[in-house]
């Protein structure tokens, strides 16, 4: 089985975050991981790959500085990659990156199934995937929580709200966006970490790739949300806000 | 006129409650943009789309034995035959389960912009400027589209709901669907049997800052028996296995709104205040002053909850 996994690089969430003239994050003051719903997409492909055979190619739209998380996806077992790294990429919406990994997709040739993360971290579009699937028309399914593939047929379970799943059957090739929690990603072996350094990463811009750099959507501006309802923090020592806390809860909220 | 066409949402004959606030905020943009609100409706045959003119004047329903159970191929191509019929300018799709599985498809097909996740939308110059959570909901940006059409996806409680009251107009249009390529087997409860926390009037919950199953454990449980209530988590947590599916709160979870709602180490993703955010009071304890928790609670800690939650033991 040939897998793609499409791997976005993105902030620490926990990351004390700065806004520059309300047009992008600092980026000095924040660490890069990999987005957390691609790391079970990157666990999913290693496992279907050690089930039948193959190989996993890690395809990524990124800086420079992405390369340090495509690797660790080479150290976690996949084969090679690809990284387009343009900075017309950079600037473009979701529909431009689908089009570079659309590109790239074909370009490798032969690939049987397509994973994503759920949605990025950073921009929470989740659209990315879909139109990905569109792109190499190809059939697709979102939130997959369970997977089964047996040739070129595949079991997949959709998570639904409240705890419901939609059990759906389909064919490869497919694009599929993998929801956490689906199994436990694997840590990088030493090893692994060595072989890592030696796996091939073709570095594209959309240009090579022939993909248009086109957005349909412009970004504005970015900013902190402003709540009307902040909540009433309690300050003091653990101590003396717990019992504040308390109090509150008793005598003001009267909820215990 | 130009149209503002919110897609139906369905599941066993009822409506979603997403789909009657997509009809609020399909009258309140159109109203802004010199457009008319207007709903699509897919189904077997035209039951649900008369449902959904009790809430919007003009309804346009696509009936196919194709499109009896929601799949991304019928719903796109139903959408499309009656975006192609009409003059739509938007399309509102709700950031739901289906609706993330369909919604770019459809931008696709309309070759317009998508601005999914919304939760406002301001008309400048006649054009919707869209309002968004990014970064895990630190960081709210605005978005437009450079298309002439839009499709805009809206996170839950973005607009109140609609009331019923109207008595819209159905018209039936036709479509052909085919080439549908997955095939719907059947919908299962994966919680079935298990603890039901949505009727606690205390729940306690813990989140990813618990660091490890046994501190989860260790913390959060006895704190929820103390109070006499239950102990919930958010996604993280069930993801890698310290409590069980049954007890995770949120989108995919349960939805639940006791009088007290204690959220330990648990930053406020969108996903987990949707099914939370009803509680009456809400404390967050979170080392993060920025974490977007602190903008539902009521009263709030900024510390490390390894050193609160034992004090608050002490004073119970």
């Amino acid at each position: 089985m040939k897998i793609v996994v499409c791997l976005k690089q993105v902030p620490d969430m926990e990351s004390n975050f700065k806004i520059i003239d309300g047009k992008s994050i600092d980026e000095s003051q924040v660490a890069f991981k990999i987005n957390d719903f691609d790391n079970y997409a990157v666990e999913a492909a290693l496992q279907l790959k050690e089930k039948n055979g193959g190989e996993v190619i890690i395809v990524s739209a990124g800086p420079d500085r992405a390369a340090k998380d495509i690797r660790q996806a080479f150290a976690m077992g996949a084969d090679w990659g690809i990284q387009i790294n343009d900075p017309a990429v950079q600037a473009g919406d979701n529909f431009v990156v689908a089009q570079c990994l659309q590109k790239a997709i074909q370009g490798i040739g032969g690939v049987d199934l397509v994973l994503t993360g759920v949605q990025a971290e950073d921009d929470q579009a989740a659209v990315t995937g879909v139109m990905l699937a569109e792109l190499l028309g190809m059939p697709h399914c979102t939130n997959v929580v369970k997977l089964d593939i047996s040739g070129a047929n595949m079991t997949v379970n959709r998570e639904l709200e409240g705890g419901l799943n939609e059990v759906l059957e389909m064919s490869a090739p497919a694009v599929l966006s993998i929801q956490s929690g689906i199994n436990e990603p694997r840590y990088p072996t030493l090893p692994g970490i060595m072989k890592a350094k030696k796996k091939q990463l073709d570095a594209k811009k959309a240009s090579d790739l022939g993909a248009s750099t086109d957005s349909k959507t412009e970004f504005v501006k970015m900013f902190f949300p402003v709540s009307d309802k902040k909540a009433e923090i309690i300050k003091g020592d653990p101590a003396t806000a717990a019992k504040a806390l308390i109090d509150k809860l008793k005598n003001e909220a009267k909820v215990i | 006129m130009a149209k503002i066409l919110v897609i139906a949402e369905h599941r066993d004959g009822k409506l979603s409650d997403g789909t009657l606030e997509l009809c609020k905020a399909a009258k309140t943009i159109a109203s802004a943009m010199g457009c008319e609100p207007a709903a699509a409706c897919f189904g077997k045959d035209d039951s649900i789309a008369k449902e959904v003119a009790k809430y919007i004047p003009t309804v346009f329903c696509v009936a196919d034995a194709a499109l009896e159970k929601y799949t991304s191929d019928g719903y796109a191509q139903a959408a499309k035959a009656v975006i192609d019929s009409q003059d739509v300018k938007g399309v509102l799709i709700a950031q739901s389960y289906d609706g993330v599985d369909f919604a770019a498809k459809v931008a696709m097909a309309m070759g317009a912009g998508i601005v999914s996740n919304c939760n406002k939308v301001a008309v400048e110059g006649g054009a919707p400027v869209f309002t968004r959570n990014t970064y895990n909901g630190k960081i709210q940006e605005q978005k437009k589209v450079k298309t002439d059409k839009f499709v805009a996806t809206f996170e839950k409680g973005a607009y109140e709901m609609e009331a019923a009251g109207g008595a819209g107009a159905v018209t039936a249009v036709s479509a052909s669907i085919s080439n549908v390529r997955t095939k719907v087997k059947e919908v299962i409860a994966t919680m079935a049997g298990a603890v039901d926390i949505s009727q606690a009037k205390i729940i306690v919950s813990g989140g990813r800052g618990l660091k490890d199953g046994d501190k989860y454990k260790d913390v959060i449980i006895p704190l929820a028996k103390k109070l006499g209530g239950e102990y919930g988590a958010s996604r993280p947590v069930v993801d890698s296995g310290w409590t069980e599916a049954a007890r995770q709160v949120g989108q995919s979870g349960k939805t639940v709104t006791p009088d007290l709602y204690m959220a330990i180490g648990i930053s406020g993703a969108i996903q987990h205040v949707a099914g939370m955010k009803g509680s009456k009071c809400i404390v967050a304890i979170n080392k993060d002053p920025e974490a977007p928790i602190f903008n539902i609670a009521a009263y709030g800690i900024v510390a490390d909850l390894f050193e609160v939650v034992p004090q608050l033991m002490e004073n119970l």
